[in-house]
């Protein structure tokens, strides 16, 4: 038992336009192992789920699933492949049931209700850890539950193989426990189970075996016994970069001294969270961590002005009458030199119809209005060509719309954008997501000139990594609130790590299934 | 069926707005007379308002499929129907019933199926292709006949006196109804619903999307041509000029029934209702003596009556997304 | 001499650079030859001084009511009060002239009326959003009807309003009319001159920019601090007092006030914005596109007329046409590609 293969990808290529989001994919899967996808952000990992379960087709290279084509989700649902995407897709205007059994049946079959109640009852109960109300409409839950019925609605299936895209992100310790408890059910049964990942503490524990990717190549497969994080780690980013990243850490330590440009005071992600203060001095770079929902985001929108925090106050130093003005709205943020930048560019950072030119200059045309709102251009031809030398924004015609850009060069556009108002504090949500590294690179080394300039960075990501050698704090968010703030040779992995999962200062984190209390 | 129709109204929200103006117009309706609930005040009523029931039935299986499909072509297709029956068939002397309902109902379906293979192959929006359908059968309708006229069949004839409250127009819409019955009862209204609420997780849960949506599309050109034998003999000739005014009213009706424009919520209640309020305003409003300017007091009334209703359902939906 | 007058025209309201964006305009373009040509070739008397003045002619009325509907599409909303705003102000205007007021001071009233119209749309229809159509539609309704409602109280007017025109209006918008001695309406200078400040407006305002920021993305545009709200009802409030100038511009054309002139109006402007290159779902396009697209449907319709096809054939060709102009530059993406 457990050795027939049941995935096989073989030299796979896909590109979307200009982007080589895979290029040499070579991937084989057995029954009965948990396998996992490793890679950075960008790397292809989705891209290759998505083929894997038959919505993209590949434009080179030949996939196998149990031995057959997979052209569309229906044949995935024909063979018994079921993948849990990245996005939590849960239907709002309808019922919990319906949400877990969409597309179980074709499309006139009459509907049977009967077991499928007591089963999807049963399923969630154990998954969420209490009983859910099949008939309630799915809009009115929590996101944490809406992940729930995601994942209960692939497990309802029985699959053969089980993809699972990034899916844990939205889940805390205690229910990655339980996904991990259900995960091995399903080993045991003798299906094959992809994750995909790049949290790397958590496969260390539960894969089998573990494939690499690498801007878009398989790198290699690890076996139970290499899974270790320093070869994963080694696997996924290329040598250069680890060596450099060390070195600028010493430098860098004075910076939290400077006097302070940004307090927040009583601020409370949720009502029932534990108040926290937050300062930024002035010329420094601190990072923000958390897992998915922890408060972190919405702090960092609370601080561009975009939402209202529950109680307490934000106060950024005025330029000019370097006194502490109190930040209420998106308004006092623009006034007080405070840029905010998304990592979800394609929702709330570009304007895809438009040029790059536009989507860059739009955020400095308020500051150039003459009279009755009409834009001053001359004066953003300069500014325009300095942000794009600056960022090495690689740009054919500033007039080609900004959907030619690669994601990385259109989410430099977006910083450019941040960069053009001359700000005193940049704010950036997570906007290494989905970026190569090449530009992360040209961030990281932006941002740093930018706060040695004196400028200010508040940075929040969901990958522990790019943390190190580049933030001079690290404030982990759990539970709505600030939970701790590291400094010194606490930002490295292992710590972040801890404080994410609510754990003491020393405790160690590992994915042990026992402690499934 | 009544009492699934009671438990739908009790658990669906965006019903408790066209439910209760029915009940205020009904009353409304009862307190100017009791013109409206005798044997003949049903009849004609019934007569009246089932092209338009039918109608708004038509682009209700369309509108859940999402994609902000307004079937904008639902007006000028009834009206086709209503031409060509006229012209082409009896106009050639077939009047068999068989072979007329096959033709309303087949034209119907055959009309909506092209349209859903544009939609779903060229993929362009489904408003643009439907408002393309929109101009094109305007203009051929006024080709095949260029002014109202023609007769309907003879065994037609009869279904237009309004006279009984059981008559066949009557049967027409049971028939709709018990079609939409079915097909509640199957997947494929549950696969519609998920397609419409969000269609890249039917599509992802191996939901066939695009045969879906083209069975709504046939489903509801199946619906047009009811309508358009239910139209046909409320007037008893063909008239190729009304498409605009039925396209607007069954819109309104499908909104003023609480359906989401942009797909996902709606269904054939709150459609029905919709359109037995509208034609409950004008009912009403009629019963009022307004001299010379009645016929624009019933549009601005009209117009307002609209206006606030879509103003409350924005409000009860708004408050369940808060809860 | 059409084609140069076309030419100029598009040129100062679209600028260059819309020219190289879009594949919908350059195609409009040949569009446009390609229908001039064929009228040239079939139609006798189709290059002619008065044929051309006749087109633009209607082509002013059209893309005067087109300003509105371009707006809305820009953002992704449709206006259908648009022809019953048109048709209220057609009547309005004479009523409130035979009601003794000045006609400048009646044509203002007409405008603010109109304005406030479609203002109330744009603030009511706001959270409406995939519903605010049929907002539009029962606001239409409700304001023709009480246009109406005012004209036939204490007069026997109803849908049709008899009032003299005043000389000066019959000269903006007749066919015969005069522009300072030249042998054309003012109605079309009127038109090119409210293009061309719009297509400047679009482009080097932060009104322009906004417009189409929201259209864009709604929620990058709420991230740069524009609001949302503030475009929505500034749109539907140029929409309607664009209406409403429609309105008693075809008074001036036609001698006497009906409310049934706007009725053509209702998917006409939808089809110009269209077939121009606007996309209805948002961001993309622009007045210049509309201009375009309104003179493609009127040399198409002069040129149907001229080969001798009615009305309903002129109307089923335009609706075959807009399905392939807009598979041309603005198919969705398959779904494949939305995961």
């Amino acid at each position: 038992m457990g050795s027939e293969i049941t995935v096989r990808m073989i030299d796979v290529a896909k590109a979307f336009g200009e982007t080589r989001a895979l290029k040499k994919c070579d991937f084989e899967a057995r029954a009965g192992e948990v396998h996992a996808i490793v890679g950075e952000n960008g790397s292809g990992k989705s891209t290759m789920a998505k083929i894997m379960s038959g919505v993209l087709h590949p434009d080179a290279g030949k996939v196998t699933i149990l031995g057959e084509k997979v052209a569309s989700p229906v044949d995935a649902k024909r063979v018994g492949l079921t993948t849990i995407f990245q996005e939590v897709l849960v239907a709002d205007e309808a019922s919990v049931f319906e949400n877990l059994y969409v597309g179980r049946d074709g499309v006139f079959r009459s509907q049977s209700t009967g077991d499928r109640r007591t089963e999807a009852a049963e399923i969630l109960a154990r998954l969420v850890g209490k009983s859910v109300d099949l008939d309630q409409l799915a809009g009115s839950l929590p996101l944490s539950i809406k992940q729930w019925i995601v994942i209960a609605r692939a497990i309802l299936r029985k699959p053969q193989v089980l993809i699972l895209d990034e899916s844990s992100a939205a889940l805390d310790l205690d229910s990655t426990l339980r996904l991990h408890a259900e995960i091995d059910r399903l080993r045991a049964e003798g299906a094959t189970i992809l994750i995909v990942t790049h949290r790397i503490a958590e496969l260390v524990r539960i894969a089998d075996r573990a494939t690499i990717l690498r801007d878009g190549i398989t790198v290699g497969t690890l076996g139970k016994d290499e899974i270790t994080e320093e070869n994963l780690l080694s696997m996924m980013t290329p040598a250069d970069r680890r060596a450099s990243d060390a070195t600028e850490y010493a430098s860098r330590k004075k910076a939290l001294e400077a006097p302070l440009i940004l307090t927040a005071t009583g601020l409370a992600a949720h009502r029932s969270a534990r108040l926290f203060d937050f300062d930024l001095p002035k010329g420094s770079i601190v990072g923000v961590a958390g897992l998915d929902g922890q408060g972190q985001d919405a702090f960092i929108r609370a601080l561009a002005g975009i939402i209202q925090p529950f109680g307490g106050e934000v106060k950024v130093r005025s330029v000019d009458t370097d006194k502490m003005v109190p930040l209420r709205s998106l308004d006092d943020a623009a006034n007080l030199g405070v840029s905010y930048v998304s990592g979800d560019r394609k929702r709330e950072g570009i304007f895809p119809q438009q040029s790059i030119f536009e989507n860059l200059a739009i955020g400095v045309y308020r500051k150039k209005l003459g009279p009755l709102g009409v834009i001053r251009k001359p004066t953003l031809k300069p500014m325009f060509k300095r942000e794009v030398d600056r960022l090495r924004i690689k740009i054919g015609s500033p007039s080609n719309r900004i959907t030619s850009l690669s994601g990385g060069n259109q989410q430099k556009v977006l910083i450019g954008r941040a960069f053009a108002n001359d700000p005193q504090v940049i704010l950036l949500n997570d906007p290494a997501r989905g970026v190569d590294l090449g530009t992360k690179r040209d961030l990281y080394r932006e941002l740093r000139l930018f706060a040695e300039k004196g400028g200010s960075v508040i940075y929040l990501s969901s990958e522990i990594e790019e943390f190190i050698g580049f933030a001079d704090r690290v404030d982990v968010f759990f539970g709505g609130t600030l939970f701790r703030s590291l400094t010194g040779e606490e930002i490295a992995e292992a710590p972040i790590l801890a404080a994410m999962f609510g754990k003491a200062r020393d405790a160690s984190v590992d994915f042990d299934l026992e402690r499934t209390a | 069926m009544s009492a699934t129709a009671f438990r739908q109204v009790t658990q669906d929200r965006s019903l408790y707005v066209p439910a209760g103006l029915f009940l205020v117009l009904l009353c409304a309706v009862a307190f100017r007379g009791q013109g409206l609930f005798t044997n003949n005040g049903l009849a004609g009523a019934i007569l009246v308002a089932t092209p338009l029931i039918l109608t708004a039935l038509a682009i209700t299986p369309i509108v859940m499929a999402g994609r902000g499909a307004v079937d904008l072509s639902v007006g000028p297709l009834m009206g086709f129907v209503n031409v060509t029956l006229i012209t082409w068939l009896v106009g050639n002397g077939i009047t068999h019933p068989v072979a007329i309902i096959a033709w309303a109902v087949g034209l119907g379906a055959a009309f909506q199926l092209v349209q859903a293979l544009v939609i779903i192959y060229v993929r362009v929006a489904p408003i643009i292709v439907t408002l393309s359908g929109f101009l094109v059968l305007s203009g051929v309708n006024l080709m095949v006949m260029s002014r109202p006229g023609g007769v309907a069949p003879d065994w037609m004839l009869s279904w237009g006196a309004g006279t009984s409250v059981f008559s066949p127009v009557l049967l027409l819409l049971l028939g709709a109804f018990a079609i939409w019955g079915v097909l509640r009862g199957t997947m494929f209204y549950r696969n519609l619903r998920m397609t419409g609420a969000d269609e890249r997780m039917a599509y992802t849960s191996g939901v066939q999307v695009d045969v879906v949506r083209i069975i709504a599309h046939m489903v509801g050109g199946v619906f047009a041509g009811l309508a358009a034998l239910s139209y046909t003999a409320l007037i008893s000739s063909g008239d190729p000029t009304q498409g605009s005014t039925y396209t607007l009213q069954a819109v309104t009706a499908l909104v003023l029934g609480g359906a989401s424009l942009s797909g996902g919520r709606g269904g054939a209640l709150g459609s029905t209702l919709g359109a037995i309020n509208m034609f409950l305003i004008s009912y009403l409003l009629s019963t009022f003596n307004f001299g010379t300017v009645s016929g624009f007091v019933t549009q601005m009334a009209f117009g307002l009556i609209l206006v606030g209703s879509l103003l409350v359902n924005v409000f009860v939906i708004s408050r369940r997304t808060v809860a | 001499m059409i084609s140069t007058v076309l030419n100029t025209e598009i040129g100062a309201a679209g600028g260059s650079s819309a020219l190289r964006k879009h594949k919908s305009i350059s195609i409009g373009f040949c569009l446009l030859a390609g229908l001039l040509i064929l009228g040239a070739l079939l139609v006798p008397g189709f290059v002619s001084p008065q044929n051309a003045r006749s087109i633009l002619l209607l082509a002013a009325f059209l893309g005067l009511a087109s300003v509105g509907q371009t707006l809305c599409a820009l953002v992704g909303a449709l206006d259908l009060s648009i022809p019953y705003i048109i048709g209220g102000a057609n009547i309005l205007l004479p009523s409130l002239m035979v009601a003794g007021l000045p006609a400048p001071v009646a044509m203002i009233v007409v405008l603010v009326l109109g304005t406030l119209v479609g203002a109330c749309n744009g603030a009511l229809s706001f959270r409406l959003q995939g519903q605010a159509l049929i907002m539009s539609l029962g606001l239409g309704f409700a304001a023709v009807g009480a246009v109406q409602i005012y004209t036939s109280l204490g007069s026997q007017f109803g849908g049709t309003v008899f009032a003299p025109v005043p000389g000066w209006l019959r000269n903006l918008s007749a066919f015969n009319g005069k522009f300072f001695g030249l042998p054309f309406p003012p109605v079309i200078v009127i038109w090119a001159v409210i293009a061309v400040a719009l297509g400047w407006i679009m482009h080097n305002t932060w009104f322009g920019r906004s417009l189409y920021a929201v259209g864009g993305s709604r929620t990058a545009a709420a991230r740069l601090g524009i609001s949302e709200f503030k475009v929505w009802t500034v749109i539907h409030s140029v929409s309607g007092a664009m209406s409403a100038l429609t309105g008693m511009l075809l008074l001036g054309f036609s001698g006497g006030g009906f409310v049934g002139v706007g009725d053509p109006y209702l998917f006409t402007t939808v089809a110009a914005v269209v077939i121009g290159g606007t996309s209805l779902l948002g961001g993309a396009g622009g007045y210049g596109a509309t201009v375009l697209g309104v003179l493609v449907l009127t040399v198409l319709t002069s040129l149907l007329v001229g080969l001798g096809l009615s009305f309903p054939a002129q109307q089923a060709v335009v609706g075959l046409l807009i399905v392939p102009m807009v598979a041309i530059y603005a198919r969705s993406p398959h779904i494949r590609n939305q995961i």
